[in-house]
């Protein structure tokens, strides 16, 4: 998930005092080396881990060889994965999976929060929180084998609570029908309890005067909730579905890539692990290579209009 | 928080009704983990029958824990995962703090640029195709090295970091550095004794990134004796590989771990690899929440 900052603090980082250029060059060495000995390290890193594979990537114009060198092909590669159909497949099950995320996960935090906001017991809700923000914290291997389990249809609790009801059991897994359903469910499980707490920041934050008057006109639970907390929040609501907005194309590569299987891979089969098995598994670098450039490309223009329209609406951005 | 007098039975039928959804959640979210342990922990012979409902043990038995803790796959991974993320974290957090130094230093030339540095690789991800073949032209395929220096240090930790290191008060570095302290000197004594915290969030926040990882262990390392728990775990649980944890003979024959029920060993592997986060939940309580709330980084 993205994140949000408070208002342009590494803008104002980024226009800090620069000293004139015409200052002494040596001068400045000799004060400043030591910082950049310091930093040099982290900076080679940034370089090794960041920079070298963008070099690398001009793999999408080549043809790979076994034997080196590469032949560069220029858009071939492209031409390639825009004609093919699985390529479609994938793109439209990325929009479909960031969509139904947008639609049916992002709302969950705002709820919860709202929700944790009317406990009048510190103890009661600390307790609450340290609960449901525990799954933030698990890897989705833990958390796709939770979800493999819950979901059984011999033993799981979901379709023994459906049988009791007088339901037949559902292979929710292995069924195309569901599966989107069940990325959805175990995102609301992994994220609503901990994205909650930006907004209960952003509600511990509204001026408590503002509710005070609030009961002076005569306001009940629901009105205090839709006039004063709900306006006191939608900067937070704005900012963070912008930002969400920018991650369209990732779709969670490392949720689907465990909760995929042979039966349900077509269904929830993503840009990420398209590339993946394509590179990965079958061996076509510069075709993996391509699509991976192609979601970073457009990747990259989302976010930054994403973040640069967060910045406008609501004076947070990415970064 | 607002007076008891004024509630009406109506208010205290909406507040049990509140009350009631966050229950739901929190039922949600636990009783999936409590299911498990409470199958893990379960008499063997009983677990076949085993109610995905349940929370509590059937007859009560260590056999899975302790046959899973006794298997050498899973020993390996453990111990791979500790060192790895361990190593991981202390090389994260030193260039980390490092960096950070430099970085909330106003004066510096060309701070401007070395963020602009950082920022382009949050925007721009060339994705894993060219990682990949990063680790092969550096010898790193199937070394543990390639898991443990991937991004070794994150970007946004490191804002993090550098907005804690500016609260510091300037007078203070300014009078050390009257003292005549050189800038290791000043970070070495005043600096981080004064951010230990904001270097405990920072270590935290990279021990689970580094504990949880399992993508790149997957696609990097060949060599099953090399992989951490969460790639063992994955082999297992989502791939379905039951030989891995089971063992060829054992299945062949169905002896030993084969006459275990195959979901308690599931089951106890995955609560296995969750203990570490487990163990330090309060310390993530306290420090992620600080984190989030204070700095740039959401999770």
């Amino acid at each position: 998930m993205v994140a949000s900052n408070e208002q342009g603090t590494v803008d104002a980082l980024l226009g800090g005092n620069v000293p004139s250029v015409t200052a002494n060059v040596a001068n400045g060495l000799r004060r400043w080396w030591p910082y950049y000995a310091m930093m040099a390290p982290g900076l080679l890193f940034f370089f090794i881990w960041h920079y070298v594979p963008i070099w690398e990537a001009k793999m999408a114009f080549e043809q790979v060889r076994i034997i080196p060198p590469n032949i560069w092909v220029g858009l071939k590669n492209f031409q390639t994965l825009f004609a093919s159909p699985i390529f479609y497949q994938v793109l439209f099950n990325t929009l479909i999976i960031s969509g139904m995320k947008i639609l049916f996960v992002f709302p969950v935090p705002i709820l919860v929060a709202l929700l944790l906001n009317e406990v009048r017991s510190g103890r009661l809700r600390g307790v609450i929180q340290s609960a449901i923000y525990l799954p933030h914290f698990l890897s989705w291997v833990v958390i796709a084998g939770v979800f493999i389990a819950l979901l059984s249809p011999t033993d799981g609790a979901v379709n023994q609570i459906a049988q009791s009801l007088g339901f037949q059991p559902v292979s929710y897994m292995t069924n195309t029908g569901t599966i989107r359903w069940v990325l959805v469910v175990s995102e609301i499980w992994r994220s609503a309890g901990w994205d909650s707490l930006l907004y209960l920041a952003a509600i511990f934050a509204i001026d408590p005067q503002l509710y005070e008057s609030a009961e002076l006109d005569g306001a009940n639970r629901w009105q205090k909730i839709w006039y004063v907390t709900i306006p006191g929040i939608v900067p937070t609501i704005a900012t963070l579905f912008i930002l969400n907005m920018g991650m369209f194309l990732s779709a969670d590569l490392n949720q689907v890539i465990n909760l995929q299987n042979d039966v349900n891979a077509s269904t929830i089969d993503i840009i990420d692990t398209y590339v993946y098995r394509i590179g990965l598994t079958t061996g076509e670098y510069a075709l993996a290579t391509a699509a991976g450039l192609f979601k970073a490309v457009i990747g990259m223009a989302l976010v930054l209009v994403s973040h640069i329209v967060s910045k406008r609406l609501t004076g947070k951005g990415v970064w | 928080m607002f007076g008891n007098s004024r509630r009406t039975p109506f208010e205290r039928m909406e507040y049990v009704l509140i009350l009631s959804s966050l229950f739901l959640l929190v039922v949600f979210t636990v009783q999936p983990l409590l299911n498990l342990l409470a199958l893990s922990l379960s008499e063997p012979s009983k677990i076949a029958g085993f109610s995905g409902l349940s929370i509590l043990p059937d007859g009560f038995s260590p056999d899975v824990w302790l046959l899973l803790l006794q298997h050498p796959n899973v020993q390996r991974g453990i111990f791979n995962s500790i060192w790895m993320t361990a190593t991981s974290v202390v090389i994260g957090v030193a260039g980390t703090a490092l960096m950070a130094w430099g970085l909330s230093r106003p004066g510096l030339p060309g701070r401007r640029l070395i963020f602009l540095f950082v920022l382009v690789t949050i925007v721009f991800e060339p994705g894993i195709i060219p990682d990949y073949f990063l680790m092969k032209r550096m010898g790193l395929l199937n070394s543990p090295w390639s898991v443990i220096l991937y991004k070794a240090i994150n970007a946004w930790y490191l804002i993090i970091l550098v907005r804690f290191f500016e609260e510091i008060p300037q007078e203070l570095l300014e009078a050390a550095e009257l003292d005549g302290a050189n800038p290791f000197q000043v970070f070495w004594k005043v600096v981080l004794p004064l951010v230990r915290p904001a270097l405990a969030t920072i270590a935290l926040f990279y021990l689970v990134f580094h504990w949880n990882e399992f993508f790149r262990g997957m696609i990097y390392l060949n060599d099953q004796t090399k992989w951490p728990l969460q790639v063992v775990l994955r082999q297992f649980v989502i791939e379905g590989d039951k030989v891995a944890i089971v063992g060829a003979a054992n299945a062949n024959n169905n002896i030993g771990l084969a006459q275990i029920n195959i979901r308690a060993l599931k089951a106890g592997m995955i609560l296995i690899t969750i203990v570490p986060i487990l163990a330090i939940y309060p310390l993530i309580l306290k420090f992620f929440t600080k984190g989030t709330m204070s700095g740039a980084l959401k999770g």
